[in-house]
């Protein structure tokens, strides 16, 4: 069905954040000598971000509650069933300076919408780059205040997570497992908490979403 | 049943006793050697396939810019230039510089690509796009993350670009196979940019050039409906 085009009706705001914990199940993501497995350590700093975004009056949605591994769609289509919302992919890097986050927004992606008026699924994230990108800005200039050694801005980054995404969508990458005690990865989940929350907040006022009957969700 | 009949029946067990004694080590034997000759043959195949492409010495010494990690500045590439003889011919050029990366800088610790990784095979379509096909090493021994796939990509990508003109986009292909994501993060659905100054936008989804997107706080475009992917209700 042909999507209509004209002038939008009604706006929605931000009120929504997706978390997604990445990897799980027999994908362990990057491992560290030590032991440590990204899918373990993204689980608990979800959680602490869920506390931290609550609290800032958002809806918190997790695409996965334990030790499952979602299909990249699958934890796509759960932002995507929702109106005014954004999406945020947690890491841990196998590289990097330890200590130091980085936000990436996915890479430029062709113009959307086929004859038909329809967003193919595989470039659901082309409409809100430009929104990710300032999403991205203000959460990672969060973090930079945080982490010494951290960009001031966010990256750009061809991210399977984030193209089949239609809402503004980050990936916050922290380095490293290469750290040799847990503990220095936990002790940075309340400021990377706090930053994504910060973001999330600063950015609500911007993210205006104009809408059409029959449009997205 | 007759005492005979019980005779014949036992008489039958032990010979199927003693024919299976006889015949089942000789049976593993011959299902031993079997796989042990298919085991060669496809190492055979698979050493044919990766024979490095010998650097002919009768080719121009030209100077050759390969792309490593940056020993300054983290998760950045630097450049390296080397004299290398190098082929006029565009594929067997690409194998050539990219087989060079592969085999990694002086410090190993400035690889960007996993020292057990193979290419495997290399094509030019005529419009310029690119297929490398890599050995499974590529996706399962690189350091998993956003940004060393990235890094990895990036240094492929910009190796081509400096060195091999005709390349304007690439297809990453992993032991012929397209993949979903290098290793669990970069999107290997599409091409990434290679030579964009002469070469025309890619075609498919993912695009390794970063664009800066306008600072738009609204979507460029109300979106029209979401397509859902195959096998999606």
């Amino acid at each position: 069905m042909a999507a209509p085009s004209g002038a939008p009706t009604q706006q929605s705001r931000l009120n929504v954040v997706v978390l997604d914990p990445a990897h799980g199940g027999t994908d362990p993501g990057a491992r560290g000598t030590g032991g440590i497995r990204e899918s373990e350590i993204v689980l608990s700093f979800a959680m602490e971000v869920r506390r931290e975004l609550e609290q800032q009056g958002f809806q918190v949605l997790q695409t996965r509650q334990g030790n499952e591994n979602p299909s990249f769609d699958d934890r796509s289509a759960i932002a995507n069933a929702q109106r005014g919302a954004v999406f945020v992919t947690l890491h841990i890097s196998s590289t990097g300076l330890p200590g130091t986050v980085r936000v990436y927004v996915n890479s430029d992606l062709p113009p959307v919408a086929d004859s038909n008026g329809m967003i193919p699924w595989d470039r659901a994230q082309a409409p809100f780059l430009g929104l990710s990108r300032t999403f991205g800005d203000f959460v990672q200039g969060f973090l930079a205040q945080r982490f010494k050694g951290s960009p001031e801005t966010s990256q750009t980054a061809s991210v399977r997570q984030l193209r089949t995404t239609s809402a503004p969508a980050i990936a916050v990458e922290i380095s490293s497992v290469t750290v040799e005690d847990r503990a220095d990865l936990d002790r940075m989940a309340p400021g990377v908490a706090d930053a994504i929350s910060r973001g999330a907040a600063a950015f609500k006022p911007s993210y205006i979403v104009p809408t059409t009957p029959g449009a997205l969700p | 049943m007759t005492p005979r009949w019980k005779f014949l029946l036992a008489g039958g067990l032990v010979f199927i006793l003693l024919a299976a004694l006889i015949f089942v080590p000789i049976l593993r034997r011959r299902m031993k050697r079997a796989s042990k000759l298919q085991q060669q043959s496809e190492e055979q195949a698979r050493r044919e396939l990766t024979q490095p492409i010998a650097i002919n010495s009768g080719d121009p010494r030209v100077k050759t810019k390969l792309f490593w990690a940056s020993d300054t500045i983290d998760a950045t590439l630097a450049p390296v230039t080397v004299d290398l003889p190098l082929s006029n011919d565009p594929v067997l050029r690409s194998k050539q510089v990219l087989n060079t990366l592969l085999a990694g800088p002086v410090d190993a610790e400035l690889r960007t690509l996993p020292p057990d990784a193979l290419l495997l095979a290399f094509y030019l379509l005529p419009d310029g796009t690119a297929i490398a096909d890599f050995s499974e090493a590529l996706a399962t021994s690189i350091p998993s993350g956003i940004a060393s796939e990235q890094l990895a990509v990036n240094s492929i990508t910009r190796t081509l670009e400096a060195n091999v003109p005709q390349v304007q986009r690439l297809k990453i292909l992993i032991h012929g196979q397209e993949v979903e994501a290098l290793a669990g993060h970069l999107d290997l659905t599409g091409t990434f940019a290679v030579n964009t100054k002469t070469g025309q936008p890619p075609v498919n989804p993912a695009a390794a050039t970063p664009a800066l997107a306008p600072a738009a706080l609204t979507p460029e475009k109300a979106p029209g409906k979401l397509a859902q992917p195959q096998g999606k209700p």
